[in-house]
């Protein structure tokens, strides 16, 4: 009677690996809507509340990875016995054996679906055998939620929390929807307290979580997307056919776009946790202002970064430590072949993880007589050298993410001998008139990012102060600007292939 | 308590003046100038030359303030 196309709101329902259920896309909102409402009707009833959160997280773990969906419960159903197991045991040989239990168990599956092909293929090339690759479909966000499992069972084992006595419970922080494709790899001794406290949102609290999924959308839509679609691919695609001016201008607008997508699907990710009554883990924090590359990791996805410095280069330092400065160094490089390696099994990620350990350990060794230095010439305070450190970091990072970017070491090299061989200075003109909108959008994605940081409270502020309805006519407006922009298909979110 | 013993060789490592630092049982160490990631091995490794003791690994991991690093060195002191 009313013309509903029951077998088309199936299809949109059901699994489809090309069609995961995408922030920013409209059926994501309709249905996150139902959800709110929902849920605040049942804001009182702690285990309502939480049923439906874990009702639907499953649902849209479903949705974008059907059959893995047992994968992620049979995680969430060991990690909490290794976590019960290691809480009841007597001796710290019993709570060791839970440990490696769960190592074995996490990287185990994690090296089947992530690494597998990557190790047969490395005994192939090096003539070791001669081995078939395996036909696997890598589970989406298995790299984040093992993670954050690990994370549970790590910190009962270092003693900074206890397990948790409730399954509901680590179910929920393990499957919570809003960061179980890509982060932030909470941790659950932040996240589980969250659980059972009452449901209440302050105007603040609103006004962030509008300000976050605004600037979400804006930075993954309006600019990643169309930066991407319209400029970085085409050139990295083919970088001989452009002169190396457009080749900067693309290394350069690849960082904007990396760094608008990830922190554009976090700002959704923890916008709309917030709305649900759950602070999540900052993930980013202005990662371009950085002053050294060691700042930049301060910045740039902090869940992660965080996560490999209390796991694993901290146990590595403290093991090394008798080897000094030699030590800290090969913790170093460890940790950031791991980063690399965390994202893709590739020769460009390691490189590209080789090379911050390289950039981090040229840090430490001339940290002393950088320290003279700046105290000798005053440049501590200096607005101007600060500027410059500035300059420095973006171009090192910027550099990084060549190999991060490019489909493999000779496409990345054409696109530096382009810059070094063929710069072409005059075609800059000719870019600003042909990619005018692209030019626009780069230039004010960095302008924003440089604005000081008090710019956001600001604007947080003033939201908290707006009436519900002009809150709702912003929230509207920003969808229709970022719609009029929109490319035909919303983009994947580029960590989710990690 | 944090024994002065202990604030002069976190003092020495970092090249802080006693005075002007405050460091008490809940401090942790990115609260204290020039404590950070890199640096904290040599000052796990000036302690121990200090008080001539040996730490476990899993022991200085699981030291989430100062206080903590105190205990662990009372307990390895009296031993």
């Amino acid at each position: 009677m009313l013309g509903i196309d029951f077998n088309k709101i199936s299809e949109l329902l059901l699994f489809d690996i090309k069609d995961p259920l995408l922030f920013g896309s409209s059926l994501f909102f309709f249905l996150f809507f139902g959800l709110l409402l929902i849920y605040r009707l049942f804001a009182k009833s702690n285990n309502g509340r939480i049923s439906i959160l874990i009702f639907f997280s499953l649902f849209v773990y479903y949705k974008a990875s059907g059959i893995f969906l047992l994968l992620l419960i049979l995680n969430a159903i060991a990690n909490f016995g290794f976590g019960k197991g290691m809480g009841e045991a007597k001796t710290q040989a019993g709570k060791r054996v839970y440990l490696i239990l769960s190592l074995l168990f996490n990287l185990g599956l994690l090296a089947y679906f992530k690494y597998n092909n990557f190790f047969l293929q490395a005994l192939n090339d090096f003539n070791f055998a001669n081995l078939e690759l395996l036909d696997i479909l890598m589970p989406l966000g298995i790299s984040f939620y093992t993670f954050k499992s690990l994370s549970y069972i790590l910190d009962i084992y270092l003693e900074m929390m206890e397990p948790t006595d409730s399954f509901r419970d680590y179910f929920l922080f393990v499957s919570f929807f809003p960061n179980i494709l890509s982060g932030p790899i909470d941790r659950a001794a932040k996240f589980l307290p969250q659980i059972r406290k009452e449901y209440f949102l302050s105007n603040k609290d609103i006004a962030m979580a509008l300000m976050l999924i605004m600037m979400g959308l804006v930075k993954k839509i309006m600019i990643a997307d169309y930066i991407s679609l319209n400029f970085v691919d085409r050139v990295f695609d083919e970088p001989v056919r452009f002169t190396g001016v457009e080749n900067l201008l693309a290394v350069y607008g690849y960082a904007l776009q990396l760094y608008c997508d990830f922190s554009g699907y976090s700002d959704i990710a923890i916008g709309i946790g917030l709305l649900l009554g759950f602070k999540l883990m900052e993930n980013f924090n202005y990662p371009f202002k950085a002053k050294s590359i060691s700042d930049f990791w301060k910045r740039w996805h902090i869940s992660l970064s965080s996560w490999l410095l209390d796991y694993v280069f901290r146990p590595l330092q403290i093991g090394l430590r008798d080897w000094r400065k030699a030590g800290n160094i090969t913790a170093l490089i460890i940790t950031f072949v791991l980063v690399g390696f965390w994202h893709e099994a590739s020769w460009a990620f390691l490189f590209w993880g080789l090379l911050h350990g390289i950039f981090m350990a040229f840090g430490l060794l001339v940290q002393g007589p950088k320290r003279k230095f700046y105290l000798k010439y005053k440049l501590n305070n200096s607005k101007i050298f600060g500027a410059f450190q500035i300059f420095i970091t973006f171009n090192l990072v910027a550099f990084s993410f060549i190999f991060f970017k490019a489909n493999n070491f000779e496409s990345a090299l054409d696109v530096l001998k382009q810059i070094v061989f063929f710069f072409k200075p005059g075609v800059f003109i000719q870019f600003v008139e042909s990619f005018t909108p692209t030019f626009i959008l780069i230039f004010f994605g960095f302008f924003f990012h440089f604005l000081p940081s008090s710019f956001s409270d600001k604007m947080v502020t003033l939201i908290s102060k707006m009436n519900i309805i002009i809150q709702a006519i912003i929230l509207t407006l920003i969808i229709w600007l970022v719609s009029q922009v929109q490319s035909a298909d919303l983009q994947p979110f580029i960590y989710f292939q990690f | 308590m944090i024994s002065e013993r202990l604030k002069n060789i976190i003092c020495k490592e970092l090249l802080l003046d006693t005075k002007s630092v405050e460091i008490n049982d809940e401090t942790q160490a990115t609260e204290v100038p020039g404590w950070d990631s890199l640096n904290h091995a040599n000052i796990i490794v000036a302690i121990e030359k200090d008080y001539g003791i040996r730490f476990k690994g899993l022991e200085v991991l699981k030291c989430n303030n100062v206080g903590a690093l105190q205990n662990l060195i009372d307990s390895k002191v009296s031993k």
